[in-house]
């Protein structure tokens, strides 16, 4: 605890320091400009566009509402509004008073795809701020990108940048710096999305047509951000056309989409449509299969202006999976999410959003055969306030505060028939709620020194409402010396806790501090540091995440994940920008990082206690990026040196733990993961697109011996993690055909051909060991996702 | 929950028809071990008197030969309640026997054996199993139109109870284990069935009329039933997409003399009941 309260005291000071900074020290007066940017063509708000005055290292990044706010001695200046993509606008102002001054931007090109772009502006380096460690995607990059069967991916798309990866084809999530999937926040309009895939992972939720921009934090996670050790994606959808209706579209092999959207309440809002449905599961039944698969989504929004300081927005998102088998087994799955925000302009240099928000996932399956229902859900309502205070040109502040109520089932199984043998059965519920208070400031210490500091206090409360087993000596599980396993313990008796009880509480502080240093114009080091809290754990034994895996949260038995990481970075733009190189050093840590014994059952358990013991983790990489930026042709290349490995040991249960109490590789580990990508434009009407990925093999347990019992061949296995499967590498081409256009037509299309794997490796997905029951000899069993797969897409734009 | 799993990877592999194929890997090499299994199972309605264990040693993962077989260890089982004890002989290589156990329900019985003169010991309850209350056949379940076999039984109520089911096609080397507790069905009547799925590249085929299946359910400890689990899903699906990650299989035999020396296998003491299905 000493530790603790002195690190406050030393931050304290930190920021006594840095509000003396920002005391103007000559009687000379400042004035503001403020005000909101858009694309000219749509009204969509533009975040990221840079406002900066010319000739002054004085500049401004618009924020997720395309909000502005300069603060500048009073004089003549020139300001600059620029933006990838779009004309600079250039404005002589007499700063003489506050002012507002909203811009439009127009877009330099009017292709189909790029109309739409809204993305965080330099995709190349950014050197002056110490924002580092963050990933972000263009949507039409992300849409220029071969891909598989023509769906759009925005997850996958990420798997190309360094430092992320999957698990491989057809597995849900994505694993960031030797992360977990659960350890990433997943974000979709501010509201949590716990389940990002579609079929199991061989698609994302998010609709691309929906999508206005996207933003990875692989660390130097902002201190608005909490929840979640490893990263967050911040995706943000589209607001709607508010200069004109607009329709867009696509038809493709395995799904179509629509989305429509248009001005409201004449130029006071507008609004976004979009839906996708795969037709998969028609095709399947065309093709003679009993068994189905299909998903579809839907997004929403709606914004209204009520007058020139507060702004409505109204969001939701509704996904479902569905699988059918031979009618005797159908299991459905989803995301349902809705958002209320209400932005509110105090003053030019205070801008305020407050948000009120829910999320819902659920998994739901029905077995015929065995006449059962099965259930389970989490559910939250979350609601926040965010504010940014634009002090000085040298000082900006964020702060608020945010609270989610959690609802966890676990699980809930139901007869759905008289005769049914299964008796009815509910696992118990789980109350919790999250908290969290922040402030972080953007300080310019000089021309050339910017830091970013602040600090959360984030706190967890896991509510009664339930009972808990108790254990004596509190050992859920122990140790067998001469068995040298792991053993489930019977309880020696119950606590009830009412609603009103509180089972734990946690608090903890998250410093997380930034600096970035700029060598000269074309060359910056950066530092960061940055600590999380997790409280709420995804419970997963298999090698990849699977649709009925359940949340779990922390409590008297799990403790919360806490992780530390720190970077180091170099940034180097060439030949005025058209080139940019990204390195970075990283090193993380988890505490409390779970796994499970050997021959752990986690499904339908409601002791989740006697299955696991408390671990840590760490992971340690080099990145590179080098980027083209500009041309015909533009692209990048990455490459990822790793490690990521944990260590479990026994702990409260005794022994020496999981896989002998020494560290092990984690599923996510990647020696080297390379990856290029390229997109060229041969003409106005045609460009092409290229993927090329290799990584090493995902670590996998093989069987060092076999012996014959019951009649079969039994396998051994020996430590965990110990092998690899075979490495992962792929090449995928895309072309894209844009027939004439002639600018007064509305109608505007667009062919996209694209070949998946085009040199059809059979890249492992997983290996498994049986028995042939023909020659009854042991063997290795491939499963391969994806071979060659073309496909061709249409998508138009009215 | 094996079900479940089941069907998330037939979900899978249906999905797109992902494709598989047989591949060479090389694996590790542990060394190698004793592997006992020493079963002794009561079948319902006899006098359980003849009983055998059968010790071997284990082979590398790829080696398809038999496994050898482990001749001139001692090898007794003490019925701890009683202090009776029970001396097994060697017949054919590997393979102990005895004419005059006596199983007795609910008794814990001790296992003791001795090899290249390190002892390993096991014990273990004989617990009761519940008799079959209806055998039938069906083209209903499961995969339509093929035909399979139900097996019924009725669960005490209120007991905990651990089962151990198997089917096994006659002169087939296929066949399908299942473990069930009575956690989710106590008191009830439980069915069961098995089918054949078609597979040209093991060359199985469906049932057919007159087909024989051989059926054999036993009443068994909740710690082999534990053990049961993570070997038949080990089995069905080791380093499938959906399944856990593979992890050392432990019995319940101790090496008493030198612990880092395990053994395989494992030593059961169950009451068993069986039956044979003849398709029509």
């Amino acid at each position: 605890m000493t530790t603790t309260s002195k690190s406050i005291k030393r931050w304290h000071i930190l920021f006594f320091f840095a509000f003396l900074g920002v005391q103007p020290l000559s009687a000379q007066q400042n004035f503001t400009v403020s005000g909101t940017l858009t694309d000219q063509q749509n009204g969509e708000t533009l975040f990221g566009s840079t406002v900066f005055l010319k000739g002054t290292t004085i500049g401004v990044v618009t924020n997720e509402y395309g909000f502005y706010s300069l603060t500048a001695p009073a004089g003549k200046y020139t300001l600059v509004f620029s933006y990838l993509g779009y004309q600079d606008v250039i404005r002589d102002i007499d700063l003489n008073q506050n002012q507002k001054l909203d811009i439009e931007l127009q877009s330099t090109s009017y292709q189909l795809t790029e109309v739409e772009v809204t993305a965080e502006e330099p995709e190349r380096a950014i050197l002056r701020k110490p924002e580092m460690s963050v990933s972000k995607l263009n949507i039409s990059t992300v849409k220029q990108m071969p891909v598989v069967l023509g769906e759009v991916d925005v997850i996958k798309s990420l798997q190309v940048l360094p430092g992320v990866t999957a698990n491989g084809e057809g597995s849900a999530g994505f694993h960031v710096r030797g992360g977990a999937a659960d350890q990433n926040l997943v974000l979709l309009d501010e509201a949590i999305i716990y389940n990002t895939s579609h079929l199991l992972g061989f698609f994302s939720v998010f609709n691309a047509d929906a999508v206005k921009d996207l933003k990875l934090y692989k660390g130097g996670i902002p201190a608005r951000f909490g929840g979640r050790v490893s990263s967050v994606l911040d995706v943000r959808q589209k607001d709607g056309n508010r200069k004109n209706f607009a329709l867009t579209g696509g038809i493709g092999v395995i799904s179509s989409r629509l989305a429509a959207e248009g001005p409201l309440f004449g130029d006071k809002g507008s609004f976004l449509v979009a839906g996708r449905s795969s037709y998969l599961d028609v095709l399947l039944k065309l093709a003679g299969e009993k068994n189905t698969a299909g998903f579809y989504d839907l997004n929403l929004k709606a914004n209204y202006e009520l007058g020139e300081k507060n702004r409505l927005f109204l969001s939701g998102y509704f996904g479902r999976d569905n699988f059918n088998l031979e009618d005797s087994f159908n299991s459905s799955y989803g995301n349902a999410s809705g958002n209320l925000r209400w932005n509110h302009i105090f003053n030019d240099r205070l801008f305020s959003n407050l948000s009120l928000i829910y999320s819902n996932y659920d998994y739901n399956l029905d077995i015929d055969d065995f006449e059962l229902d099965w259930e389970s859900s989490i559910r939250n309502f979350n609601l926040k306030y965010d504010l940014k205070y634009y002090l000085s040109d040298a000082f900006k502040l964020d702060f608020g505060v945010s609270t989610i109520s959690y609802l966890f089932n676990p699980g809930e199984i139901r007869p759905t028939s008289e005769t049914s043998s299964v008796n009815p059965l509910k696992l118990d519920e789980k109350r919790a709620l999250e908290s969290g208070v922040y402030v972080n400031a953007e300080h310019k210490l000089s021309d050339r020194l910017t830091a970013q500091y602040g600090i959360r206090l984030s706190h967890f409360m896991r509510l009664g409402g339930q009972s808990l087993s108790v254990y004596e000596n509190n050992q859920p599980l122990v140790y067998d010396e001469t068995r040298r396993i792991y053993l489930r313990t019977e309880p020696i008796g119950e606590t009830a806790f009412a609603k009103s009880d509180r089972i734990a509480t946690f608090l903890n502080w998250e410093p997380r501090a930034a600096l970035a240093y700029q060598l000269n114009d074309n060359s910056s080091i950066k530092l960061g540091y940055s600590r999380a809290a997790q409280y709420i754990h995804l419970l997963s034994n298999t090698a990849s995440v699977t649709p009925l895996d359940v949340w779990a949260p922390s409590g008297k038995f799990i403790e919360p994940q806490l992780s530390n990481q720190y970077a180091l970075g170099y940034f180097r733009n060439f030949k005025d920008k058209m080139y940019s190189l990204e390195m970075e050093v990283y090193y993380k840590d988890v505490d409390n990082r779970i796994d499970y014994i050997d021959g752990s059952d986690l499904i339908g358990n409601n002791t989740i206690e006697t299955e696991i013991l408390n671990g840590e983790s760490r992971a340690y990489g080099l990145e590179f990026l080098f980027r083209k930026n500009e041309g015909p042709l533009t692209g990048w290349l990455a490459y990822t040196l790793s490690k990521s490995e944990q260590r479990t040991p026994g702990g409260i249960a005794g022994g020496p733990g999981i896989n002998d109490g020494a560290w092990y590789n984690t599923p996510f580990d990647r020696t080297h993961d390379f990856s290029m990508t390229a997109a060229y434009r041969l003409s106005d009407k045609w460009s092409l697109g290229a993927n090329a990925i290799f990584q090493t093999g995902r670590p996998v347990t093989y069987p060092n011996g076999q012996y014959e019992y019951e009649g079969i061949s039994i396998a051994s296995f020996g430590l965990r993690n110990a092998d690899r499967l075979p490495a992962y590498h792929r090449l995928d081409v895309s072309a894209t055909y844009r027939p004439n256009r002639r600018p007064d037509k509305r109608w505007k299309g667009e062919w996209v051909l694209s070949v998946y794997n085009l040199y059809n490796r059979k890249n492992a997905a997983a290996i498994s060991f049986g028995q042939n029951f023909e020659t009854g000899a042991n063997e290795a069993t491939r499963t391969a996702i994806f071979g060659i797969v073309p496909s061709l897409t249409y998508n138009f734009k009215f | 929950m094996k079900t479940i799993h089941l069907y998330l990877i037939l979900a899978f592999v249906t999905l797109l028809g992902s494709c598989t194929d047989v591949i060479e890997v090389d694996v590790p090499e542990a060394p190698i071990r004793l592997v006992v299994e020493a079963s002794l199972d009561w079948e319902q309605g006899t006098p359980g008197n003849e009983q055998s264990i059968q010790l071997r040693t284990s082979t590398p993962y790829f080696e398809n030969q038999d496994n050898p077989p482990v001749s001139g260890a001692s090898v007794e089982v003490m019925n701890l309640d009683t202090g009776e004890t029970f001396i097994f002989t060697e017949g054919t290589p590997g393979n102990y026997s005895i004419d005059t156990f006596v199983p007795i329900l609910g008794n814990r019985y001790q296992l003791d054996v001795v090899y290249e003169g390190e002892r390993y010991r096991a014990t273990e309850t004989l617990f009761p199993v519940s008799p079959f209350t209806e055998i039938s056949q069906s083209t209903e379940e499961g995969e339509d139109d093929v035909l399979e076999v139900n097996v019924s039984f009725q669960d005490p109520e209120t007991v905990a109870n651990w089962y151990y089911l198997r089917f096994q096609a006659r002169g087939d080397l296929l066949l399908e284990l299942y473990y069930i507790e009575d956690e989710f069905i106590d008191g009830n009547e439980f069915t069961i069935f098995y089918e054949k799925i078609e597979d040209e590249d093991q060359n199985i085929q469906e049932f057919q009329p007159g087909d024989v299946v051989d059926i054999q359910f036993y009443g068994i400890s909740e710690d082999y039933y534990n053990y049961l689990q993570l070997l038949i899903d080990q089995f069905d699906s080791a380093g499938e997409p959906f399944s856990a990650t593979p992890v050392p299989l432990v019995g319940n035999c101790i090496n008493l003399d030198n612990p880092d020396n395990i053994a395989y296998g494992y030593f059961r003491v169950t009451e068993k009941t069986t039956a044979a299905y003849t398709f029509n």
